[in-house]
């Protein structure tokens, strides 16, 4: 049994298309980033989802029942597009609020040790509108883990939090899989932090799914190649540019060669050239180059 | 390590108990809700006041009322509003209300709050039953809060406090039973304009002082037809409890009530269940 089973999903809004015919699948116990563009559809998929907005067709079955099932809607967290709370209200009071809507038994008792959890227990008298970015965000993430929900719906949760938020955060998204029934999907455009912790990928483009994978076969799918820096930088990558077939320079200034070759063969190479080889390194892409070389119709 | 998933299905008390808890406690943690009760007892005292002034040419004024109780209710059952006397009781309350709901309710979907009640809660008739039932609450609260502030101003400007006891009991009763169909109107009316705020506070001002329905009680009256017949509606039904209220009054303003939170609560449910919520 999957946690979250999605066929042929679509919307319609009015004339336009924002999800066509999506097939997703995030299994039981995994971390599912859920990456696409602006306007991709990740967010109206999510909201599909929760039952915020009604499909215009398809089936969305949420452990293996349908996804208007009362059951598995109340052990649902979710966190969409921004943190639901009053800002006139205290951060205990907005969580007292959602304990409250779960019915939770000794209430005071676990939205504290939710608090404590993402580390907001000392703000919990602040006003909700005094917060910072970053702490509304955390107070979403709190409001969404409260009730033990089995399946996490997380838009966008880690916008606005510092390193040692992120760093929090990916602790407790592990703590939770742990047990491997509970699942969660996180879009996010920070892709380097979602590599981090995410287990399976999808990802959308126009409303479809482009490509479902695990972090494994991503990791199989990310070619290996080989980062240099020499004394002449513009004759090595000349030179290298004739000889291989595929030779760039990246943002910090290294160059890469994709082609399957030897170091010590390019090393060599530029010596009898005259240049020599100040730093060389085997690397492999991350999922942020691999989505980008996605976007733009190639793969790596 | 895999643990057993368990799913069970909340029962209809369950879900609701959940529902009203979020909403009482947002009602007492909210200064809304306080501010609502004193305006609701400020003003009658105010009117009462006001309407016993002299003229600003000094000419002494004509008083609004002639009884301290006609600003709960009406001396007799109407349908036609002629005077300000005549609509200045406690119907005032169902106006103030409006307000209130469009406020309460609309913070929900200002806030986003909104997103965490309907994806818990896959039924929507939860929402319009939870969202009625407490407002129907603070405007029956506004009621009790309306009968000290108007009783205190009036008995303080001298009017004449002979009523019928039961009839004014039963007015009282009959405006407060009167606050549960007009919530599930404000509550079916913000969920529909629950995207413009604006609108919904408009739409539930235009409801609440009756503009509506005194055209039709006018139509009704120069037809000659039965002004009884307006008694099915929210307005013509709360203005049917008057002081010369009978216990039919009070059964009617039950009906009436029921009856109307009954359709409020369809419509608005049926609505929910096929739009976009956020």
């Amino acid at each position: 049994m999957n946690a979250i089973e999605i066929k042929g999903l679509s919307k319609n809004f009015g004339p336009k298309q924002a999800v066509c015919g999506l097939d997703m699948t995030v299994p039981m116990g995994a971390i599912y980033g859920f990456i696409g563009e602006n306007g991709s559809g990740k967010s109206t998929t999510e909201k599909m989802i929760c039952g915020l907005i009604p499909k215009s067709g398809g089936s969305i079955r949420l452990y293996g029942r349908d996804n208007t099932d009362g059951a598995v809607r109340a052990r649902l967290g979710v966190l969409i597009e921004s943190p639901g709370c009053f800002p006139s209200l205290t951060v205990f009071d907005n969580m007292m609020l959602q304990a409250a809507n779960l019915n939770i038994k000794d209430a005071e008792k676990e939205v504290i040790k939710v608090l404590k959890k993402v580390r907001m227990e000392g703000a919990a008298g602040n006003k909700y509108k005094n917060c910072s970015l970053g702490m509304k965000q955390r107070v979403g993430i709190a409001m969404a883990l409260l009730g033990d929900p089995t399946l996490l719906v997380l838009d966008e949760p880690l916008n606005g939090l510092d390193a040692d938020g992120m760093r929090i955060m990916r602790e407790v998204f592990l703590d939770i899989i742990k047990d491997g029934t509970r699942s969660i999907v996180v879009s996010s455009h920070l892709l380097g932090e979602l590599q981090k912790v995410a287990t399976h990928y999808g990802i959308i483009r126009h409303g479809k799914m482009l490509v479902e994978m695990t972090a494994e076969e991503l990791d199989a799918s990310c070619r290996t190649y080989l980062a240099l820096r020499a004394e002449d930088m513009r004759r090595a990558e000349m030179l290298l540019g004739c000889r291989y077939s595929r030779v760039e320079r990246d943002e910090a200034d290294y160059l890469r060669v994709y082609d399957l070759v030897a170091p010590e063969d390019i090393v060599t190479y530029l010596y009898e050239n005259q240049i020599t080889v100040t730093e060389l390194r085997t690397d492999k892409i991350g999922l942020e180059e691999y989505y980008t070389d996605l976007m733009n119709g190639g793969k790596r | 390590m895999t643990r057993e998933l368990k799913f069970e299905s909340p029962d209809f008390g369950r879900r609701i108990k959940g529902m009203l808890g979020v909403d009482f406690y947002r009602l007492f943690h909210t200064p809304l809700f306080y501010i609502f009760l004193a305006i609701a007892a400020i003003i009658p005292a105010m009117v009462s006041a006001m309407t016993m002034m002299p003229a600003p040419d000094g000419s002494a004024s004509t008083p609004l009322y002639s009884n301290v109780w006609q600003i709960v209710a009406s001396a007799d059952s109407l349908y036609v509003v002629r005077s300000i006397a005549d609509y200045a009781n406690m119907n005032m309350v169902f106006i103030f209300g409006g307000i209130m709901v469009s406020i309460f309710i609309g913070h929900d979907y200002k806030s986003g709050y909104v997103k965490q009640l309907f994806t818990t809660h896959a039924k929507k008739q939860d929402y319009m039953i939870s969202k009625t039932l407490v407002c129907a609450f603070a405007m029956a609260a506004m009621c009790v809060t309306y009968l000290i502030g108007g009783t205190v101003g009036g008995l303080l400007v001298g009017y004449d406090t002979a009523v019928d006891p039961l009839a004014l009991v039963l007015a009282i009763l009959g405006k407060m039973v009167m606050s549960l169909g007009w919530a599930s109107l404000y509550t079916f009316l913000n969920v529909i304009f629950r995207k413009y705020f604006g609108i919904s506070i408009a739409s539930s001002f235009f409801f609440g002082t009756g503009i509506l329905i005194i055209g039709a009680a006018a139509v009704v009256e120069s037809l000659s037809l039965p002004t009884f017949f307006l008694n099915i509606f929210l307005y013509g039904s709360s203005v049917n409890a008057s002081l010369a209220s009978t216990p039919l009054t009070l059964i009617i303003c039950i009906a009436v009530s029921a009856l109307w939170t009954a359709v409020y609560n369809l419509l608005g449910t049926k609505l929910l269940s096929s739009c976009d919520v956020y």
